[in-house]
């Protein structure tokens, strides 16, 4: 009965790891960098007293629900190796957990859906062979994963890097890993499609972190319980503690058969859970260009506006503790201090440029996927419409511009909110000041809708290059504080035409030319829209 | 009758590669017009140049005596167009995707589109991702055949539907035929264009080799005959206008080029004829012989 259920998944699991050896390749050595490559940065930031600057900044509550928390109390004892742990093996393992899960979904339910695995179920092959090669493969992954990892903290180990402290580290994140792959397992199970599977065990993932930030702060043990916490509450170059590893490795073996068990009790191609019934007919709002616009965009918009949110009340939090941290390392200083103004305002003026910056994403992307749906021959049937090239670019354009002012606002009330809070009366600024500070940079967000604009105009291939621009001139300014730039060049950079408020003065000069010329090249892009083909399925 | 489609001398290059060289023909009002080639040929282009999608390079192409890349919202008004390959946004339904297309062609009919669920046994509330391409091309049809149109342009429409939904296709097809309504019809399928279209046009490699009535290119080819007579069936090999003679169990199977039927008759007639069966050449045939030359 076993064999007959698993025949030959050897075979399979073996031709898996030749189809997959570039995405191992690029998965183990890339995940596997990021671990535990960071540790020479480190090394420079903890320089001085920069890791009791560190230790006070990530005791507040606010980092210890984003990256975890570390059992240090004293912070004479938080030496590198338990910073590196603290700030690394919580996010890494995520990533890990994450592309885990992606690969197992990608390779089990998808090639169901997409017809594959009934071909190879034709031949004499078991009716869960696939299942168990694509898991047993996954776990080679995550063994391969942390192997290289091993190998390369130990090259650039330190002294509180110890050797038990980076197995546990690496076993940690190839846990996380196993997790995540069984957990995707049991889904596509339950779920009637892929882009279910995906979907809940995304969401089950987020779930989990989003309890662990919760218990970590209020209530440890309570973290103990979820299968996210097993992995960074090993400790690593602290109390190397690998009871976790046991209970995880456990809770796979556990999930794995129920994940077996559910499979052998479903027809291929069916799921557990009824596929939920949509609407017969559309809404009215969604019966208009706007309407179908905002819709398809809808997803897109609300998880960034978060995720400023979020990350702007990261930053924020931060305002408490800021002379201890800014003191705490010369590099930190040197990037954030200036001259004649408060560190939390000369903080501002960075930090806001930093975080529109980031805030230029979301109308990029909406531009961009005006492209996206005519490649992917979503419009077709509607060019054949009353419907003009120019109600369709404006509309874009106009969402996209609405879209990276509500950006700004939700990034500045989340980092001024956070920050008012966290100062505790202590300073003059104000949420005014923070959205002054903010909205100084609606130019350089509408530059990036201009550039988009006129990219989908006319070389709509490349609509990605505008990311590049994006990241080389967020580089550049948040760089530029810390090396010597020439003028010239920090000035490629869109952001660096701008004075920072609130540290310097408001211009009007750059303000007013910066707007007109994005304006000009949204125009521009609008000529070359509505006359260039239209690029289907290209 | 006036002329809904007026395509001269049109022409499509992408970058080097010439997709269109010269592509002329006209589709009348009331007429169903089948538009065939291979895969490749240009009839894709040549549609999506008439939607006024791409731009042509040279000639010209009118709809309703309209320039269709200059006043495409005009002509737009008036036509319904179902794309070869429906791609639909995968997290909408089939319905709401056919109330939206129906919303933004306009004058839709909210009665013949639930009507047409039904026919065409599309279930309109599951998420558009969970469909077959059948399906999909079901929700591109029905939201196209919902809407008033003079001009419907239907490029590959039954590709992925299954026999019995072809056959309602047909049935709505015909429909519409008798309105009085222009049918621009691309297809793979022959003899679905051979039961629908009153004109064929034929395309190839971006050029236009034959168009006319189905009656009018059957003319122009031979039909295939089978021949039984008393006296020596042999000798017929020599008549003019026989081609590919052979002689099988007593019986002469050959193809005779239409125009010498009558010298064929007769000849055959000095045998005495026993049986004789003439079968018209079937588009298929026509294709064919378009393709193999």
């Amino acid at each position: 009965m076993m064999k007959e259920k698993f025949a030959r998944w050897h075979v399979l699991c073996l031709n898996y790891f030749k189809r997959d050896w570039k995405k191992i390749l690029i998965w183990t050595l890339g995940l596997a960098a990021f671990s535990g490559g960071y540790i020479p940065p480190f090394v420079e930031i903890s320089k001085g007293q920069g890791l009791i600057g560190l230790y006070e900044t990530m005791r507040n509550p606010a980092m210890i629900s984003m990256v975890g928390p570390t059992p240090i109390t004293d912070p004479s004892n938080y030496t590198l190796g338990a910073m590196y742990s603290h700030m690394m093996l919580l996010f890494c393992g995520l990533f890990a957990m994450i592309i885990s899960a992606l690969h197992v979904t990608g390779h089990t339910r998808k090639e169901e859906e997409l017809g594959l695995t009934e071909i190879v179920r034709s031949f004499q092959v078991g009716r869960q062979a696939n299942s168990l090669a694509v898991l047993i493969e996954t776990l080679g992954i995550n063994l391969i994963l942390a192997l290289v990892t091993t190998l390369i903290m130990t090259v650039l180990k330190v002294e509180s890097i110890t050797v038990t402290g980076i197995v546990l580290f690496s076993l940690s994140l190839a846990l996380a890993g196993m997790i995540g792959a069984v957990v995707a397992l049991v889904m596509a199970q339950i779920m009637q499609t892929s882009t279910g599977a995906t979907g809940s065990s995304m969401a089950i993932i987020g779930l989990l972190y989003i309890l662990r930030g919760a218990t970590d702060v209020s209530n440890q043990n309570l973290s103990m319980m979820n299968p996210m916490g097993w992995t960074y509450l090993t400790f690593p170059f602290t109390e190397n503690n690998s009871l976790p590893i046991f209970i995880g490795i456990v809770f796979c073996v556990v999930l794995a058969i129920v994940a077996f068990a559910l499979e052998g009790g479903r027809d291929m191609g069916a799921g557990y859970l009824p596929a939920i019934e949509g609407k017969a007919n559309a809404k009215k709002s969604l019966l208009s260009v706007p309407g179908l616009f905002f819709r398809l965009n809808r997803g897109l918009i609300i998880s960034w506006l978060v995720a400023f949110v979020v990350l702007g009340a990261a930053y924020g939090s931060i305002y408490g503790d800021m002379q201890v941290f800014l003191e705490s390392n010369e590099i930190i200083k040197q990037m954030f201090t200036m001259t004649g103004v408060t560190i939390e305002e000369s903080f501002t003026s960075v930090i806001m440029m930093v975080m529109i910056g980031m805030v230029g994403i979301l109308p990029i992307a909406i531009v961009n996927k005006l492209y996206a749906e005519e490649e992917r021959m979503h419009l077709s049937q509607l060019y054949a419409t009353k419907i003009t090239r120019s109600k369709l670019y404006w509309t874009t354009i106009v969402l996209s511009v609405i879209s990276a002012i509500a950006g700004i606002v939700f990034a500045v009330i989340g980092l001024g909110g956070t920050a008012i809070v966290a100062m505790n009366g202590e300073s003059t600024m104000t949420l005014a000041t923070f959205m002054k500070a903010g909205f100084n940079y609606l130019p350089s967000t509408l530059f990036f809708v201009g550039l988009s604009a006129v990219v989908l105009g006319y070389v709509p291939k490349i609509g990605k290059a505008v990311y590049v621009y994006l990241g080389y001139s967020f580089a550049l300014n948040y760089f530029g504080g810390m090396i010597n730039l020439p003028e010239w060049f920090s000035k490629t950079a869109i952001q660096s035409w701008i004075p920072r408020m609130p540290a310097s003065d408001f211009e009007v000069m750059p303000f007013v030319t910066i707007t007109l010329i994005s304006v000009a090249m949204i125009l521009i892009g609008y000529t070359g829209y509505i006359r260039r083909d239209m690029q289907e399925g290209a | 009758m006036s002329e809904m489609i007026r395509i001269e001398g049109l022409k499509k290059n992408f970058g080097k590669f010439t997709a269109l060289h010269d592509v002329t023909f006209t589709v009348k009002a009331g007429e169903v017009v089948g538009f065939i080639g291979p895969n490749g040929a240009g009839k894709s282009t040549t549609i999506r140049t008439l939607l006024g999608i791409i731009k042509g390079d040279g000639g010209s192409a009118k709809i309703f005596d309209l320039d269709v890349w200059k006043d495409s919202l005009e002509i737009h008004k008036r036509i319904s167009y179902v794309p070869g390959d429906v791609a639909l946004w995968g997290g909408f339904t089939g319905g709401e995707i056919i109330d939206l297309f129906m919303k933004l062609h306009g004058g839709g009919d909210q009665a013949k589109r639930d009507q047409l669920i039904k026919r065409f046994e599309l279930d309109p509330k599951k998420k558009a991702k969970t469909y077959s391409k059948g399906n999909r091309q079901k929700v591109g049809l029905i939201a196209a055949l919902s809407v008033e149109a003079d001009l419907y342009i239907l490029d590959e429409p039954t590709s992925g539907l299954d026999p019995l939904m072809e056959a309602v296709f047909q049935e709505e097809i015909a429909k519409i035929k008798k309105e009085g309504k222009a049918i621009l019809l691309s297809s793979h399928i022959l003899s679905e264009v051979e039961r629908l279209a009153d004109k064929v046009v034929i395309i190839r490699q971006g050029k236009i080799v034959e168009t006319g009535t189905l009656e009018e290119l059957r003319h122009l080819t031979r039909s295939s005959i089978t021949l039984t007579t008393e006296g020596d069936v042999a000798v017929m090999e020599n008549v003019k206008g026989v081609h590919d003679f052979s002689i099988k169990d007593g019986k002469a199977v050959f193809y005779a080029d239409n125009e010498s039927i009558n010298e064929i008759l007769l000849e055959a007639t000095k045998l005495g004829v026993k049986k004789f069966e003439s079968v018209p050449p079937t588009l298929e045939d026509l294709f064919m012989r378009h393709y193999e030359a």
